[in-house]
């Protein structure tokens, strides 16, 4: 997604909060991890600063997240990462925009809430509708979401080369935690 | 088999050996560069920097994306989350708070980082991952002034 469409959503979620606007919560340092794992390799990379907004008015939620800031354990399974399948030079970056389904956010005064989010996962330039579920958790006056889900490459049009097919695993787990604070 | 075939059979098992393990240890296994070491492949301010992901987001991202640039500028405060330490040059406010270049120290810099006071000159150098949308992310930073 361009950042022209980035800034109209961003735009469109202002003007939907409009006064309400205590009920946004941002990070700049959210942490997506991902794992594959296969009997030939385990591969694992941790992104730490994920750009992450929940609207607690509007359910909305949006992530942007560089790749090449995937930082994996061996520097060539990064370069391989970046130059042969996110083509990060290309997709330099993915986005989730989605929302939080048959929510209120004065449920979090229960405590923990599961929740369902469903939306739009652009990787790779390619965009695949998800539903997931997840954890929202109000601490203080901070939110920490938590969810897992799995991502397959090839619906982002991700090929992997049949030479390294069984050293990557089909389904990639993806662990995302978020520590949000209250917009200003 | 002569003496002299199984001396050359023995040699090319030696060599496909070392082959081996010094693919594994430079290739397979080759360490990830010393950021901190690395010579910039770009030096110029950060509001230069900034503008240039502002004005040209295309053109920027091909000339900067993935490389080593060294910022000057003046620091406008150090955060920290979890165990990163991240120095930033706010530019913008915009709906995200502040706009500008979040660098994400090297850990061995983080005591360096945390010294600076708002305001203060310095030159930071890091590896630049992209701008996604609101920020100019570089990792692997470290004060070079």
């Amino acid at each position: 997604m361009n950042s022209l469409k980035f800034f109209s959503l961003v735009l469109v979620l202002v003007a939907l909060t409009g006064s309400i606007n205590a009920q946004k919560y941002l990070t700049k340092n959210g942490n997506i991890r991902f794992y594959s794992d296969t009997p030939m390799e385990k591969i694992e990379a941790i992104n730490k600063q994920v750009n992450a907004a929940i609207d607690l008015s509007t359910n909305q939620i949006v992530f942007k997240v560089l790749m090449k800031s995937f930082e994996f354990e061996k520097a060539l399974m990064q370069e391989h990462f970046n130059e042969n399948y996110a083509e990060s030079d290309k997709y330099p970056n993915a986005t989730f925009n989605g929302k939080i389904l048959n929510f209120k956010a004065t449920d979090l005064d229960k405590g923990k809430q599961t929740v369902d989010i469903e939306g739009d996962l652009t990787i790779h330039g390619v965009t695949k509708k998800i539903k997931t579920k997840g954890t929202l958790e109000k601490k203080g006056e901070k939110i920490i979401g938590n969810a897992v889900f799995p991502i397959k490459p090839t619906d982002h049009g991700i090929k992997i080369p049949s030479a390294v097919v069984k050293n990557i695993a089909e389904s990639i787990e993806t662990t995302v935690n978020i520590s949000l604070d209250p917009a200003k | 088999m002569s003496k002299k075939l199984i001396i050359i059979l023995l040699a090319i098992l030696a060599i496909a050996l070392v082959a081996g393990a010094l693919v594994y240890k430079f290739v397979y296994n080759k360490p990830h560069p010393d950021y901190i070491s690395l010579k910039p492949d770009f030096t110029l301010t950060a509001e230069n920097l900034f503008n240039a992901f502002t004005s040209d987001q295309t053109t920027a991202s091909t000339t900067y994306n993935g490389k080593v640039v060294e910022l000057s500028g003046k620091i406008s405060k150090t955060e920290q989350a979890d165990s990163l330490v991240i120095a930033v040059f706010v530019f913008k406010q915009g709906d995200f708070g502040d706009e500008g270049i979040r660098c994400s120290m090297d850990p061995r810099e983080n005591q360096k980082a945390l010294g600076l006071t708002p305001n203060q000159d310095v030159k930071i150098k890091g590896y630049l991952t992209g701008y996604n949308g609101t920020d100019i992310i570089l990792e692997k930073c470290s004060i070079s002034q």
